[in-house]
């Protein structure tokens, strides 16, 4: 399709969209959303996922259907493998600052959490509390910031193990295997673990639903022994290949429109919300890097 | 069934307090009559005792019935299917007319009547925890069964590792148990494959799992008991690794004390893998046994900065109590998984006019290494290719390579053509040694690959650290078709030289066996089973096989006749797309793409034949061998006993 020809249609599906005209399918092509076929809570492709859930929303807005691209891969691979390669054109629930891809502005923010049971045995508020200077057994997956600060505090190496056993031990050398949430909130549940600390949105189902009441606490930022700063608050946009302004701004348009109603969607399910913050979505650019360092 | 004699011991690895570090009640210098049975029982051709075939490790037989005249005449002779189907490694013993075959997972174990293999005296089925599938890092495959000669209190023992971890030891009469015992633990991703390892009045074992976060650790327990004698773990502490006071005190620049600790960052030692999986060899004269120690964890370099000490290391230990004499690393900080736990073959030589007494060692890493095995002196590292390029040479003064950059695999950098690939110039083969002609026979993988490292984000600041790994054929071969990935070659450890090289189409992933009939025969992934000339490597004869292999052949003399033997079966490593039905290339650390075209010659099976003369067999010397008499039972009838 000619820059010209996508033009056309979406200042059809705009006119179509400021007239009021929702359902005008006439001009309105689908709305291409990369989705995992199997990541819970996020996304599944029977659409119980809260991202999937907000799409719609966006794409109602939009006057356009939902056409969700969900794929067997694990949700890392979307943008290098199935966004960038046309594959499909929005994608949920990124990072606000990942300057791979054109970012709308945030329409959540939220944070990791300690989760541990809430019989009041120990309390976790802060990296140096007590209780969990104490705690051996953590239910994390190694991929997030909470490495670095583990192997800071001297427990990452003697748990390794013990996450690695939570996937059964199946991570080959360079294969990316996905930690189940809700296996980890089992963990904390059993008191095989001591604690999870997970990224509040992912976590947060399944701790609503543990057999045992649980409490989330927000992680605050810290720094690490290099005097690194280690974040552990993220906003969330959606995004377009880079290069794809003129969706992303439209994406931009329905997120304000539906905002209430995106907020219900994140309440029910859960996610410890935080106010936003200033922060810099990516600008228009013309280089995206395509995954490899 | 009758009752069974059984010791369960718990052995949890990440226990660290009150780990018995000497030998218990060993009365010093007393030679245990068994040791030096099964030594005595080694040297007999009618005999194949332990899977290296003897002490020394060399795969030597003395046999000459068949010879590079007569060879051509070699004919299947009678064969047996294990009933598995995943890669056969290793072989079967052959001890007293009896022979003993195990297999992969389940890990089944049969014995054999050589005057009628139409009889299966016993077997015995382990029931293993089938979460140790999972787990295994390569297909679920078995190096092979120990044997101890019994010493009258104590019954012949036919021992094996199981992969949910367990050593057992059967009574090799009746199949049954005689004691079991926990070494490692699936629950914390540890499995065995290896062929346990019986010295005098012990058995040895490794561990698998580096990568996981197994610590590596060796294990010393005694046969008749089963209880532990000692323990030495490859990284840690000294008192860990029984590492004393006069380690290294002949090469003091290998390194000495503290380094299982001081060569990593904070406490990664205690996940630093160094698991040995691979192959022992034993002098009777020193005490020592020897053997490598396997690779650094986690796999990504970056996150265990600094030598890794003792992973991938050549060891001397004493048998008796385990304490290590001396130590060398061949791969500092290691950066492209050179496993060292391969075979380690004894020989004495004359290097530059010296008689020496060796150990020789094919290591992952394309460098052939001597030793000299009383004291750890490095006497030979040689290329096994021109083609080796990661390291440029070995000093031999410091005993360190001297690694071309360009050729590492780091995160910041991207390489092309790195030879050897991960699966290494060699890999877990037992290949042979003729004391006659001083050449060993050494089976060769000639692989390289590419490492395309990458950093993927993901939300909430998480990112996933990988490499897109590309293995193929090595200039030699022809990597378009994925042909051309395997040499045999006959190496004089004296010149550093080869005597004579042959290019393979396949990996010769499986090991060699050399006789003083100038004969070396060998395994082909393929499924060839080859015999050359071991003077000039000419080819002589093969024979196609049900299955490819990557075990190692054995010969023997039964009823006068000399029988080569081999286990078909294609799997282990090279054979994962095909075992385990993969379509993406970089699978398998690469494996995957590298051996694509195998499934073009040949399919999983799984067992093993026997060739003699003309086919020669119990069934050609007397055809009513094995036959139906409607008679009672015949005096020919041995107690059996199946067993569960």
């Amino acid at each position: 399709m000619t820059a010209t020809g996508k033009s056309l249609i979406l200042a059809v599906t705009a006119a179509a969209g400021l007239a009021g005209a929702t359902g005008n399918a006439v001009a309105a092509e689908p709305l291409r959303i990369c989705a995992a076929k199997n990541e819970l809570p996020f996304s599944a492709s029977d659409g119980s996922g809260f991202e999937n859930k907000i799409a719609k929303i966006v794409a109602d807005d939009m006057g356009r259907e939902a056409e969700f691209v969900y794929v067997d891969d694990p949700g890392i691979y979307l943008v290098p493998n199935y966004l960038n390669k046309d594959e499909c054109d929005v994608i949920t629930g990124v990072d606000a600052d990942d300057n791979r891809v054109a970012t709308t502005k945030p329409y959540y923010r939220s944070s990791y959490v300690f989760i541990y049971p809430e019989s009041g045995e120990v309390t976790v508020t802060d990296w140096d509390s007590a209780d969990l200077a104490k705690m051996t057994r953590f239910a994390i997956s190694p991929y997030s910031p909470v490495e670095p600060k583990l192997r800071d505090m001297e427990k990452w190496d003697d748990n390794l193990n013990y996450m690695y056993s939570l996937i059964g031990f199946k991570s080959r050398r360079n294969e990316y295997v996905r930690y189940d949430p809700e296996t980890m909130i089992s963990e904390v549940v059993s008191g095989d673990a001591d604690i999870a600390i997970l990224w509040g949105p992912e976590a947060a189902r399944a701790v609503d639903a543990a057999d045992k009441p649980l409490v989330m606490k927000v992680v605050p930022d810290t720094t690490t022994r290099r005097d690194e700063e280690l974040r552990f608050s993220y906003s969330q946009a959606m995004a377009t290949r880079s290069d794809d302004t003129e969706l992303r701004d439209a994406l931009d348009k329905a997120l304000t429109a539906r905002h209430d109603e995106i907020q219900s969607v994140l309440q029910e399910e859960g996610v410890p919300l935080l106010d936003a913050q200033p922060e810099q979505s990516s600008t228009d650019k013309s280089t995206t890097n395509g995954g490899s360092s | 069934m009758g009752r069974t004699r059984r010791t369960s011991v718990r052995q949890g690895v990440f226990a660290l307090a009150a780990v018995s570090v000497y030998a218990i009640a060993a009365p010093v210098g007393a030679q245990s009559s068994s040791g030096d049975k099964l030594n005595e029982l080694s040297q007999n051709e009618e005999n194949w005792v332990m899977q290296c075939k003897n002490y020394d490790c060399n795969h030597f037989s003395e046999s000459t019935q068949i010879t590079t005249e007569n060879v051509k005449n070699l004919s299947p002779s009678w064969s047996f299917s294990t009933g598995v189907l995943n890669g056969h490694e290793g072989a079967p013993l052959v001890i007293d007319g009896m022979m003993y075959i195990n297999g992969p997972f389940p890990n089944n174990v049969f014995a054999l009547d050589l005057d009628n293999p139409n009889d299966i005296v016993w077997q015995h089925k382990p029931k293993q925890d089938p979460a140790a599938r999972s787990v295994a890092c390569c297909d679920v495959v078995n190096r092979g069964l120990a044997y101890y000669p019994g010493d009258g209190d104590t019954p012949a023992l036919v021992i094996e590792t199981l992969l949910d971890g367990h050593l057992l030891a059967l009574n090799a009469e009746t199949g049954e148990e005689y004691w079991k015992l926990e070494v490692m633990d699936p629950a914390v991703g540890q499995t065995l494959t290896q062929s346990p390892y019986v010295v005098k009045d012990k058995v040895i074992v490794g561990s698998s799992g580096a990568e996981l976060g197994v610590r590596g650790v060796v294990t010393a327990f005694n046969v008749k008991t089963g209880a532990q004698e000692w323990r030495a773990y490859a990284t840690g502490p000294d008192e860990d690794m029984l590492i004393g006071e006069d380690f290294n005190i002949n090469n003091p620049q290998y390194g000495q004390t503290g380094l299982g600790t001081k060569t990593w960052e904070g406490e990664a030692w205690k996940i630093g893998g160094g698991t040995n999986w691979g192959w022992y060899a034993y002098d009777p004269e020193e005490d020592l046994i020897y053997y490598g120690s396997g690779n650094p964890a986690p796999w990504n370099e970056t996150m265990r900065p600094g030598d890794n000490k003792w992973t991938m290391t050549i060891f001397g230990r004493s048998a008796e109590t385990g304490e290590a004499k001396f130590g060398y690393q061949k791969t500092p900080h290691d950066e492209w998984d050179y496993a060292g736990v391969n075979v380690m073959m004894l020989s004495e030589q004359e290097i530059d006019g010296e008689k020496r007494k060796l150990l020789t060692h094919p290591d992952r890493n394309g460098i052939l290494y001597s030793l000299d095995r009383t004291n750890g002196d490095l006497v030979r590292a040689d290329k096994m290719d021109d083609t080796v390029n990661w390291v440029k040479h070995v000093d031999m003064e410091s005993g360190l390579p001297v690694r071309d950059p360009e050729y590492g695999t780091r995160m910041d950098h991207r390489s092309k053509d790195i030879c050897p690939s991960a699966m290494g110039y060699h890999n877990q083969g037992v290949d042979s040694y003729d004391p006659n002609q001083e050449l060993f026979f050494i089976g060769i993988n000639h692989l390289c690959m590419d490492w395309e490292p990458y950093m993927l984000p993901y939300r909430a600041g998480q990112f996933f650290v990988g490499a897109n790994v590309w293995t193929y054929p090595g200039p030699k071969g022809n990597r378009e078709a994925g042909t051309g990935s395997g040499q045999i070659k006959a190496y004089d450890a004296k010149t550093g030289g080869m005597k004579w090289e042959k290019m393979e189409r396949f990996a010769v992933w499986g090991g060699t066996t050399a006789t003083a009939g100038n004969l070396v025969f060998y395994g082909t992934l393929d499924g060839f089973i080859k015999a050359r000339d071991s003077r000039t490597g000419e080819l002589l004869w093969k024979f196609k096989l049900p299955s490819g292999v990557i075990g190692h052949p054995i010969t023997y003399m039964h009823d006068g006749t000399q029988y080569v033997g081999i286990n078909y079966g294609v799997g282990g490593w090279p054979g994962v797309g095909l075992v385990f039905d993969l379509n993406d290339p970089s699978a398998g650390l690469g494996a995957v793409g590298a051996f694509k075209e195998l499934a073009n010659h040949t399919q999983m099976g799984g067992g093993f034949i026997a060739f003699a003369l003309n086919g020669e067999s119990p069934y050609t010397k007397d055809i009513q061998t094995g036959e139906y008499q409607a008679e009672a039972a015949s005096s020919t009838d041995k107690d059996r006993q199946a067993s569960n």
